[in-house]
């Protein structure tokens, strides 16, 4: 119809519906300042996990253990900013030691990816399996560092990332639109990018075309739990404390933002645009929930069918293009 | 005779059972109690259930799809069945099963519609459905647990029955529950639609390669239907018999087992891309993580560990069959 942008035309025409609809039945208690920072302050560390999951996705992938790799890296950030700072440090040697959480953090993250990355490329485990394995274990071992408890009381200077502002811009909102920004960019101008989705689409022939999918893979991965780590700095700092088996709810929403998104569960095909659309939509939903006091098993209901709806919305689409001779599926 | 000997070592089970030996061994030899009759029996009982759903999650695996949403078709199948007896005031046991059964048959004729009708990725699909079952149940039936004085006799008395009984040295007896005899029978039905069955043969041809069977002529929608619904009715069965032996039922129990049961039928060594693995295979797994649940503590790792082994678990037997297949298929060139 309207081309390659039709999906996210369509998808943009969603969000300021949903927008509408909230403003309309919620007036007063959607249309709050609260409300705003509320919804701006979920955005960033959920949408970089959507990103995320987004990336392992194209690859004709998934990465289940998205959630967990945020719980091992903000353990490992908790730990070094209660275990090395205490109160009567000097500030340079607090800003040292929240650096050194933070690239600890990081690494971390990267170690995670790396594992996913390696077992889906050299031991050949199929995505679904294997990060259903590294989900348990990266949990596992957050749980065992921290015998399950929780670990509060970060510095001040950290909890500035998760709660300060740049002019009237909260600093976690900055750090999701430059990394939105940097995927978008990678994905679409750099050759890595292409590659992804050249892989995603078709492996064998991607393959064939030249390109290292290996390599490719692995640094899908890295780079998914790269921004797996960055979500749980802000994450672990919005709230000033680390818990593990936090956030596993995030875990089915995020799938349920990318393909609403627009992004193929078989591979090759998403936007971050559309990725990003499809959080707002889900915050703006989330938040007219809570101002209608749903019960989180019933939002839970929800999600799941949503997700379902989508998928079958997607279904029909698809078979509807695929007739009309728009759309050239493979086998 | 030697060839017949490097036949059976060519199979992942007899390896699972030799460690299943070791373990067993050194467990007792930590704590003589648990090679006793009555420890076996014990365990038998408790991990029944989690065979049940293994099995179901086996047939799904070999079908070349997933199916996480198990758990939540088996706690809303024991809840709901036992809600009905509770507020019918009916207390038969085959009661409880039949509402159990249906609720799962059709929770699994949902998962059933989305995969087959509109060939949705099973994972997504059956994540969607976790949740979307799991939270129907707490918002629409309830989240009030029932503790052993509200539940219907019929479950505690089932819970009791045993098989046989022994008597230990100081007169009280102890049995062999009638759990083994559900296990068994669900181990012999579903093996026998998968050998003889022309059913069990599309499983495994759906799982090994999709579009030759659609070409050989299978009825790919009807089978992965089936498949499904059959994966519900034994997590209903799966339901009743776990409120039976906890006599009490909480509708947030269950879920949040999947990996165990899923780390348990990997082990087995069937494989994700679906076309192989036994049933006896899956069995051997789920006694092999019933052992390490339960005998973690006695090996001076604190339960904590527990999500880490069965993460673990799951990335061991999961690669070492994936990297079998990957040398074979790299061998015979073909692209996977």
């Amino acid at each position: 119809m309207l081309g390659k942008y039709a999906k996210t035309i369509v998808l943009f025409i969603i969000m300021v519906g949903v927008f509408a609809v909230m403003v309309i039945f919620l007036q007063d208690k959607f249309l709050t300042v609260t409300n705003f920072q509320s919804i701006s302050s979920q955005i960033p560390e959920f949408g970089l996990l959507a990103l995320a999951m987004m990336l392992a996705m194209m690859t004709g992938g998934i990465d289940l253990s998205v959630v967990s790799i945020t719980n091992l890296t903000g353990v490992v950030a908790a730990i070094i900013l209660t275990k090395f700072a205490g109160p009567q440090m000097g500030e340079g040697q607090i800003i040292l030691i929240i650096i050194l959480a933070i690239l600890a953090a990081v690494a971390a993250s990267l170690v995670c990816g790396f594992i996913n990355g390696f077992l889906i490329v050299y031991v050949g485990v199929p995505p679904i399996l294997a990060t259903l394995g590294t989900m348990g274990l990266f949990l596992g071992i957050a749980v065992v560092i921290t015998e399950g408890h929780g670990v509060t009381g970060f510095p001040d200077k950290f909890l500035y990332i998760g709660s300060g502002t740049i002019g009237v811009i909260p600093i976690p909102l900055i750090i999701f639109i430059i990394c939105t920004l940097i995927v978008a960019l990678a994905l679409n101008k750099t050759s890595l990018g292409l590659s992804i989705q050249m892989l995603g689409s078709n492996p064998v022939a991607a393959r064939f075309a030249g390109i290292n999918n290996n390599s490719v893979l692995v640094k899908t991965y890295l780079m998914t739990g790269l921004l797996a780590g960055i979500s749980s700095i802000i994450m672990i700092s919005r709230v000033n404390s680390m818990r593990p088996g936090y956030g596993y709810a995030y875990l089915l929403t995020a799938i349920l933002v990318i393909v609403l998104g627009g992004v193929n569960p078989s591979g090759g095909f998403g936007t971050v645009s559309g990725v990003v659309m499809g959080v707002i939509i889900l915050q703006l939903l989330q938040s007219g929930f809570n101002i209608l006091a749903f019960s989180p098993f019933f939002k839970k209901f929800i999600w799941g069918f949503m997700l379902l709806l989508v998928m079958v919305i997607n279904f029909i689409i698809a078979g509807y293009q695929q007739r009309s001779g728009k759309l050239k599926t493979r086998a | 005779m030697n060839t017949k000997i490097k036949k059976i070592f060519k199979h992942n089970e007899i390896y699972l059972f030799l460690i299943i030996i070791v373990f067993s061994l050194i467990i007792t030899s930590i704590n003589p109690a648990f090679l006793t009759l009555e420890n076996l029996f014990d365990l038998t009982k408790s991990s029944a259930g989690m065979g049940i759903l293994a099995i179901g999650f086996f047939i799904v695996l070999l079908s070349g799809g997933i199916d996480v949403s198990f758990t939540a078709i088996a706690i809303a199948g024991q809840y709901i069945s036992a809600n009905v007896l509770m507020a019918s005031g009916v207390d038969n046991i085959f009661l409880a099963f039949l509402i159990s059964c249906s609720v799962g048959v059709f929770l699994g004729a949902v998962n059933g519609i989305f995969i087959s009708i509109f060939k949705l990725s099973t994972l997504i699909v059956t994540l969607g459905t976790l949740s979307a079952f799991h939270g129907a149940l707490l918002a629409f039936v309830g989240t009030k647990a029932i503790n052993t004085a509200e539940l219907p006799d019929c479950f505690k008395v089932f819970g009791h029955k045993n098989i046989f009984m022994l008597s230990r040295a100081d007169g009280t007896s102890y049995g062999l529950s009638v759990y083994v005899l559900i296990l068994i029978g669900v181990v012999i039905f579903s093996w026998l639609i998968l050998k003889y069955t022309m059913l069990g043969r599309g499983i495994y041809a759906i799982g090994g390669n999709r579009e030759s069977a659609l070409r050989s002529g299978f009825n790919i929608v009807g089978i992965q239907f089936f498949i499904y619904c059959y994966v519900g009715f034994l997590a209903g069965i799966m339901g009743v018999m776990h409120i039976s032996l906890l006599r009490y039922s909480n509708p947030m129990y269950i879920v949040g087992t999947e990996l165990s049961v899923i780390a348990a039928v990997v082990l087995g060594g069937a494989r994700i891309t679906g076309g192989t693995g036994s049933i006896l295979g899956t069995l051997l797994g789920v006694v092999m993580i019933s052992i390490l649940e339960k005998n973690l503590v006695l090996m001076g790792l604190s339960s904590y560990w527990h999500q880490f082994f069965v993460g673990l678990i799951i990335i061991v037997g999961v690669s070492i069959t994936s990297y079998q297949n990957k040398r074979r298929s790299i061998e015979s060139l073909t692209f996977r």
